[in-house]
């Protein structure tokens, strides 16, 4: 039968591609790059809502400068939080 | 701009424009080249996805086994971080994997529009996602939702420092989410662009540099356009957890 040619000539090559195949090597390492941009976007983000909550506060209970500021720095401290979270995800892996 | 006689500039790539001028109750609902873009990426999947699973053979052909290695990377997705209760949100994460990663490799094909560096897209998503989860909070936890926002085991005078930043943190998520995937796609493009001019500007045959430059920057580019769909996959994976686990 050819079918069965077939299957044993498959069954070959999937076997010396197997043997030529390096076990499960780690070719994609996160880059520098990338994992600066993956902090950074944390930290803006977290500031981003921050400052927003500040000037919506600000702006609806008029406390000019104390919401922002207040909130301003919350938005950092969430931002730090982020930044941690981030990293114990990376090294539970 | 260019019949103008105009300078290229590399972010030309990202305007839009309206092929038909439609407005309605106020709104400008346009059909565009982001819109028409969408559509190839929809078309794609789909018939892509149809045509190579429908022999449904035991033995898979090289396009049905793409179909189901896609299939399977998501399934195992979700299994991975939500387990057992993830199941019912395959179709979900599925299709926003998959309309991400068509999306932006579409966006690859020379002169074909990439709606995914445009941040009102990313951010629409990324709000789905981020309502989506939160409504799955409180359905599932109905108003004890809210203790997510409590860390067990700190001092009383804590909290009130530690429950706002807890919560700006959760409503960071859609724009660290929408952020990260639009300006990946948008620095890259642009970066393909200003190589590109460069080949262009450069004297006699040194335009050959930045040339084979750009061949390698586009390899890259298809690993951060797969890349992107998969970490925009994953954190989706991860929040659906959080609704599920709240600490």
């Amino acid at each position: 039968m050819v079918d069965e040619e077939k299957l044993q000539k498959l069954k070959e090559r999937i076997q010396t591609a197997k043997a030529t195949d390096t076990p499960h090597q780690k070719t994609k390492k996160d880059s520098g790059a990338g994992f600066g941009f993956k902090i950074s976007t944390e930290i803006i983000a977290a500031l981003v809502v921050g400052v927003g909550i500040g000037l919506i506060v600000d702006k609806y209970l008029g406390t000019k400068p104390f919401g922002l500021i207040i909130f301003f720095i919350f938005g950092a401290l969430a931002g730090f939080l982020n930044v941690y979270r981030v990293m114990r995800r990376i090294e539970k892996q | 701009m260019a019949a103008k006689g105009e300078k290229h500039s590399p972010l030309e790539q990202f305007e839009i424009i309206p092929f038909t001028r439609t407005e309605i109750g106020g709104y400008d609902i346009s059909f565009t080249n982001s819109s028409l873009s969408m559509i190839i990426t929809v078309a794609v999947i789909t018939l892509f996805l149809t045509l190579t699973v429908n022999p449904r053979s035991l033995v898979p052909t090289r396009m049905q086994l793409i179909s189901e290695l896609m299939y399977n990377f998501v399934a195992q997705l979700l299994n991975d971080t939500v387990g057992d209760n993830g199941k019912k949100y395959f179709p979900f994460v599925f299709s926003l994997f998959m309309f991400v990663l068509i999306g932006n490799m579409v966006g690859m094909v020379p002169y074909q529009f990439t709606f995914t560096s445009h941040i009102i897209v990313t951010f629409a998503l990324a709000s789905i996602v981020f309502i989506g989860v939160t409504i799955l909070g409180f359905v599932n936890h109905g108003i004890k939702f809210f203790t997510f926002f409590y860390i067990p085991g700190v001092p009383f005078y804590m909290h009130p420092l530690l429950i706002p930043i807890e919560v700006i943190s959760y409503l960071s998520r859609p724009i660290s989410l929408s952020v990260r995937l639009f300006a990946n796609m948008l620095a890259g493009h642009t970066l393909l662009k200003v190589f590109a001019g460069f080949v262009v500007a450069m004297p006699f045959f040194t335009g050959a540099l930045p040339l084979v430059f750009i061949v390698a920057l586009t390899g890259l580019e298809i690993l951060i356009a797969f890349l992107q769909a998969y970490v925009f996959a994953i954190l989706t994976c991860l929040y659906i957890n959080d609704a599920y686990h709240l600490h």
